[in-house]
C-alpha cells in the first residue's frame, strides 16, 4: 500500500534583498567592517583594512562592532552603511 | 481542512524512512511517516486551522505555520495530546528574548530545553521521575523532539547549514521535562515565573548540557546547595563567566532534606545567587590567563538576580544527586514561560 506523505520544509523562501551594483574597482572607495566581537575578528580585520588600503588602493576603513555578537547588527550600524562603498561582515569564530 | 504542504506518493513505510533521510529531514533516527490524517488529528485537538501562523523568527523573516509544526510533531511521534505543548513552546522560543536564531545557530551548540508544568503533564503521562533527565517517558521524548525537528526542517537549523554548532550536546535530540508537582511541597515553575496555578505552562531555555552533582553526606540546605552553586562557578571557570538562566534539577532525596528545612524555592534562589560567583582572576587557573587582564579582582555572578536560577523538581525517588543545566551564553538570552492554551479536558471536535 502507497503512503502519501507531507513535506516537513518550510516552502517559503526567506524575503531577500536584492545586490548592491559591484564595484569596479575598490580604490579610493570607503570599506566598513561589521565585526561580531568576537577576539578573532581583531587582528583578522585589522591584517584585512592593511591589505585592502595597500594592494587595492582603498581610501578609507571603517570598523564597527555588534554589542551583541549572536543578533542582528544594531540599527546604528546599519544606519551607517550608507555612507560606505562596500561592507564586509561575516563570522568571527 | 486544507493543508497546503507538498505530498510526496512512497511505496512504503521503509521508502518513507529513505525519502525523509535522503532530503535531510531528520535527525537520523527514523520518523513516523506524516500523513495528512495524521497532521489533520494534531491541527483538530488544539482546533487550529492549517495556515494560522504561530509566529516569524525575526532575523530571517522566516513564517512557522501550525500545519508545519504538525508535520514535524508527527514525525517525532508525537501524539495529538502533545501537540498543545509543542505549540506552546515554540510561541515561547518566538519571544524576542529568547534570540532564536542566535540561539540555534551559534557554535556554542546549546539545546532547547523545554519544561513543563501544570495539569497537562498528567494528562499526556509526562513523567518527572526515574531518568527524567534522559529516556523517562513517550511523552516528554516526542515533545523535545518536536521541537529539534521544526528547527531543522522549518528553519534549516541542521548542521552545516544554520546550526553551526562545534560540538552540540545530546539534548538536541530531545530535551524535555515535567516538574514533580504532586510529591513537592515546592511551587511549580510557571508560578514562581508568573503563571496562575493550575494553568498549564511550558518553559524554554537555550540549554547546555546537564552537569550532574552528588552529595548524599549532608542533610544541612547550604551544604547541598553548595554543591550546586560550586557546579556553576566550575561553568564560569570552564565554560562562560557571564551571567545568564541557569536551571538546576533536584530530586526528591536532596528535596526533601530541603523542604524539611523549611527551604521554598526562592529561599534556595537567593542562596545561590550569593554563592555562585567567581573573580575574573580564576580564569589564570584553568588556563584562561590571556584574558584576565588588569581586572583580576572583578567579580561575576552567575545570576543577574536570584529569579534567573530556574528550580525544578525532577528527578527519581532515591539518589542524593541533582543536575546544573548551564545557559548557551550569559544573558543574551532569556528563559521564557507560556501558558498553554489549548482545553487539556477537551476532546477534539467531532468531524462533520
Amino acid at each position: 500500500m502507497t503512503l502519501r506523505v507531507l513535506d516537513p520544509t518550510n516552502e517559503r523562501v526567506a524575503a531577500l534583498g536584492t545586490l548592491a551594483p559591484r564595484l569596479v574597482t575598490l580604490k579610493g572607495k570607503t570599506v566598513g567592517f561589521i565585526s561580531n566581537g568576537k577576539e578573532g575578528t581583531k587582528e583578522y580585520f585589522g591584517h584585512l583594512a592593511q591589505m585592502l588600503k595597500d594592494e587595492h588602493g582603498v581610501a578609507d576603513v571603517v570598523l564597527r562592532t555588534k554589542s551583541n555578537y549572536s543578533a542582528p547588527a544594531d540599527a546604528h550600524i546599519a544606519d551607517e552603511i550608507r555612507n560606505w562603498h562596500a561592507v564586509v561582515t561575516g563570522i568571527g569564530d | 481542512m486544507t493543508l497546503t504542504s507538498k505530498a510526496y506518493e512512497v511505496a512504503d513505510f521503509a521508502a518513507a524512512q529513505e525519502l525523509y533521510h535522503a532530503n535531510g529531514w531528520t535527525d537520523g533516527l527514523p520518523v513516523v511517516p506524516p500523513t495528512a490524517g495524521a497532521v489533520e488529528a494534531m491541527l483538530e485537538w488544539v482546533g487550529m486551522s492549517a495556515d494560522q501562523l504561530i509566529g516569524i523568527e525575526p532575523v530571517r523573516a522566516m513564517p512557522l505555520t501550525a500545519e508545519k509544526l504538525a508535520v514535524n510533531a508527527v514525525m517525532a511521534g508525537c501524539l495529538p495530546m502533545h501537540f498543545p505543548v509543542v505549540v506552546a513552546a515554540w510561541s515561547a522560543m518566538l519571544r524576542e528574548e529568547f534570540l532564536l536564531h542566535g540561539a540555534t545557530a551559534s557554535t556554542g551548540g546549546c539545546a532547547v530545553l523545554v519544561v513543563i508544568n501544570g495539569p497537562i503533564r498528567l494528562e499526556i503521562g509526562a513523567s518527572s521521575g526515574f531518568n527524567a533527565l534522559g529516556n523517562s517517558d513517550r511523552a516528554t521524548a516526542a515533545i523535545g523532539r518536536a521541537i529539534r525537528l521544526g528547527l531543522i526542517n522549518i528553519l534549516d537549523v541542521r548542521p552545516g547549514a544554520i546550526d553551526r554548532s562545534t560540538l552540540g550536546h545530546p539534548g538536541k535530540y530531545s530535551f524535555c521535562i515535567a516538574e514533580d508537582e504532586e510529591d513537592s511541597a515546592w511551587l511549580p515553575l510557571s508560578e514562581t515565573r508568573g503563571i496562575p496555578r493550575g494553568l498549564s505552562a511550558v518553559t524554554v531555555m537555550a540549554a547546555q548540557a546537564p552537569r550532574q552533582i552528588m552529595n548524599e553526606w549532608t542533610t544541612k540546605p547550604e551544604e547541598l546547595l553548595e554543591t550546586f552553586a560550586a557546579e556553576m562557578r566550575a561553568n564560569q571557570r570552564h565554560y562562560s563567566i557571564y551571567p545568564g538562566n541557569y536551571a538546576i534539577v533536584v530530586p526528591k532525596q536532596v528535596r526533601e532534606h530541603l523542604q524539611n528545612a523549611g527551604w521554598s524555592k526562592a529561599d534556595v534562589q537567593n542562596f545561590v545567587f550569593e554563592r555562585a560567583r567567581i573573580k575574573r582572576k580564576e580564569w589564570a587557573d584553568v588556563g584562561k590567563g590571556a584574558v584576565v587582564r588588569d581586572r583580576g579582582e572583578s567579580e561575576y555572578a552567575a545570576l543577574d538576580s536570584p529569579g534567573h536560577l530556574l528550580v525544578v523538581a525532577a528527578g527519581g525517588p532515591a539518589g542524593g544527586f541533582g543536575a546544573v543545566i548551564p545557559p548557551w551564553l550569559g544573558h543574551k538570552t532569556k528563559a521564557v514561560t507560556v501558558a498553554i492554551d489549548a482545553c487539556v479536558d477537551c476532546e477534539p471536535p467531532k468531524k462533520s
